[in-house]
């Protein structure tokens, strides 16, 4: 096995999707590919429509392409039952959604121990578990309250936890900084800087606010459902379409 | 999961109170209503209970206890000679119009017994002796009926009021005078009228001499030998309807007269089918309104179990939620609804209306149905989130 092959967290390649009749097509993803190395933190840019969310959910296993392959730390998804894809989320991957998704009529330890309980682990364990992570992210002594009485900032550290709870090799994050101002948005991206420097582990993140990009060890810049060019300077990229 | 899935239902707790009210009002109607239905039934055969005795022979025409068909006086003899019979009794049971001191006239189920034996008597007096009714024109009056052909006065208030009956006084039955030796406590029936005790005798004259006025016999079974035995024998050798007295409703026999008069009752009026009505009724609406909330309740939490789909539950985990969540509800739900019918049942016994039997079954029932209408909403809810696609979390 090559160098590149250690490296390499996540890799789609020739990937075709496309939503609609066949009549009615709308491309969302053509020929694209996409590598994502273990220890980085790549961020996938581009404007509107330009099939970032897309390629993030093929790479979460949350949909299946019409064409190409998909492989996340050397599983390989296409070809994967529903049933198998829904098993390699829970033990693989980890998610912070734009929205945080945090469940309002759960407890901060609680939305924590989510992933934790869907993988079948005892509830004492989960619990101390997700206290400890939570105490990481900065939030000890909240773990009882309601998402709803925390900040912006607070709310994403939570969903931050929730994501890592299980320890999962590949974190991908949607938007994670849209909805929180420059400081917190700032904090939180360098919390998870901070997680993706391990080589276990590789940080995916869909984003439109270039006020995070210099946090990123590389960038993929989408355009018309396919990686248009990769850089490791934000400074390189033209971000007034973005 | 499951833990995490009932604090998700507590948490939001005016849906859940929604919820419960649903299953809650849904268990009430069905599990009241059931009852009175079975209350009200249970007064069909309010003779077999009031007037005990093994065996009932009747004419062979009779359908239901209600309904006599005067028999001949020798038909005793013919019974009594019957091979296994201890004792057979004449019984003498009509409705006749009593006058009460005040002119006022009451409808009254007239109850002829044996002089001699006392057989069918009234198990519990509440006032007098039994043995009285060897006087001449004497009656004993049930307690609902001594209150209900009560004499009608002013209380100190003004108000008009009722003064029960009590011993000593008198009405008339066909112009022939009746006086109360006793007052005795037994159960109502369906027809409303009280229950007046009297010798099968003086029955008779009561009726104005009636050219017959044996409307059944009651009949003892020697040692050894089986109510529905005797029954058989009586009917082979006299050809004349012999009945056993089985008054339990989920255990009595094919022979029982109060089974016979339940389903008389069921086949020939409206009442199942008004009571069946609301017990339906009280079906739909708890599917509906639970149905609905429940709906409305995985709706609002849909982009939540998108998003535990994303993070690696399959539907399995998912359904098994939703179920616990429904199943839970409906168990608080039958446990509110069945308490407010018991309660309200206390009431209605402690008033006497309307009659109220809530029989184990009938709330085992309710649990099924209440369980049922949980699984419906657990149902319609797994739909819905079966289809939410686990990439719709990434839509923002």
């Amino acid at each position: 096995m090559s160098h590149q092959a250690h490296t390499v967290a996540v890799r789609a390649t020739g990937v075709d999707m496309f939503f609609g009749t066949p009549d009615n097509q709308v491309v969302a993803l053509k020929q694209a590919d996409f590598e994502a190395r273990r220890g980085e933190l790549i961020m996938l840019v581009g404007p509107s429509g330009c099939g970032k969310t897309t390629l993030l959910s093929v790479i979460a296993g949350t949909l299946t392409p019409q064409a190409g392959t998909v492989e996340v730390f050397g599983q390989r998804l296409d070809g994967l039952s529903q049933e198998e894809l829904t098993s390699f989320r829970r033990k693989n991957l980890g998610f912070v959604f734009q929205s945080f998704n945090l469940i309002p009529t759960l407890s901060v330890i609680e939305n924590v121990m989510v992933p934790l309980l869907i993988q079948g682990r005892p509830y004492d364990e989960a619990h101390d578990r997700a206290a400890a992570i939570i105490e990481k992210v900065g939030l000890k002594g909240r773990e009882e309250g309601r998402p709803n009485a925390l900040s912006g900032g607070q709310q994403q550290r939570v969903a931050i936890a929730r994501a890592l709870v299980h320890e999962p090799p590949l974190l991908i994050c949607d938007e994670p900084t849209s909805a929180l101002d420059k400081d917190t948005g700032a904090h939180i991206m360098e919390l998870v800087r901070d997680l993706s420097r391990s080589p276990e582990r590789c940080v995916v993140v869909v984003t439109h606010d270039h006020r995070i990009f210099r946090f990123a060890d590389r960038i993929a810049e989408m355009e018309d459902g396919r990686i248009s060019r990769v850089v490791d300077d934000p400074k390189l990229l033209d971000t007034t379409h973005l | 999961m499951y833990r995490l899935a009932l604090n998700m239902l507590f948490g939001d707790r005016a849906k859940l109170a929604m919820l419960l009210c649903g299953l809650a009002f849904s268990a009430l109607l069905m599990a009241q209503q059931s009852s009175v239905f079975f209350g009200i039934m249970s007064w069909t055969y309010t003779p077999m209970v009031n007037i005990r005795a093994q065996v009932w022979v009747s004419d062979p025409m009779v359908e239901q206890v209600n309904d006599a068909k005067p028999l001949r006086d020798t038909d005793l003899s013919r019974v009594r000679s019957v091979d296994g019979v201890a004792w057979a009794a004449p019984l003498h049971t009509s409705f006749v119009q009593a006058r009460m001191q005040d002119g006022n006239f009451k409808l009254i189920t007239l109850v002829g017994i044996d002089a001699d034996t006392f057989a069918g008597a009234p198990a519990l007096l509440t006032q007098g002796r039994i043995e009285d009714l060897r006087l001449p024109d004497t009656v004993i009056v049930d307690e609902w009926g001594a209150s209900l052909m009560g004499r009608m006065g002013v209380g100190p208030d003004g108000k008009p009021r009722s003064t029960p009956l009590k011993v000593g006084d008198t009405f008339e039955i066909n112009d022939i005078q009746a006086r109360i030796v006793g007052i005795c406590k037994v159960k109502r029936a369906f027809t409303g009228g009280p229950f007046v005790y009297t010798t099968y005798d003086r029955a008779k004259g009561y009726t104005l001499g009636a050219r017959r006025t044996l409307s059944f016999m009651l009949v003892e079974p020697q040692k050894g030998v089986t109510p529905t035995e005797l029954c058989g024998r009586i009917e082979r050798e006299t050809g004349l309807k012999a009945w056993t007295s089985d008054t339990v409703i989920w255990n009595w026999g094919e022979r029982s007269l109060a089974r016979n008069t339940f389903w008389w009752f069921w086949t020939n009026t409206g009442i199942p089918f008004s009571f069946g009505t609301a017990v339906l009724l009280g079906l739909f609406v708890g599917i509906a309104i639970s149905g609905q909330t429940f709906y409305s309740f995985v709706l609002e939490n849909l982009k939540y179990f998108a998003a535990i789909k994303a993070m690696g539950a399959g539907m399995g985990v998912i359904a098994r939620m939703l179920f616990v969540q429904a199943f839970t509800a409906g168990l608080i739900g039958f446990g509110l609804g069945a308490g407010m019918a018991q309660a309200i049942g206390r009431a209605m016994i402690e008033k006497g209306m309307p009659p109220f039997v809530m029989f184990p079954q009938i709330l085992w029932a309710t649990f099924a149905l209440v369980l049922g209408i949980s699984f419906v909403s657990a149902v319609i809810g797994i739909i819905k989130v079966s289809r939410v696609d686990a990439a719709s979390v990434f839509r923002g």
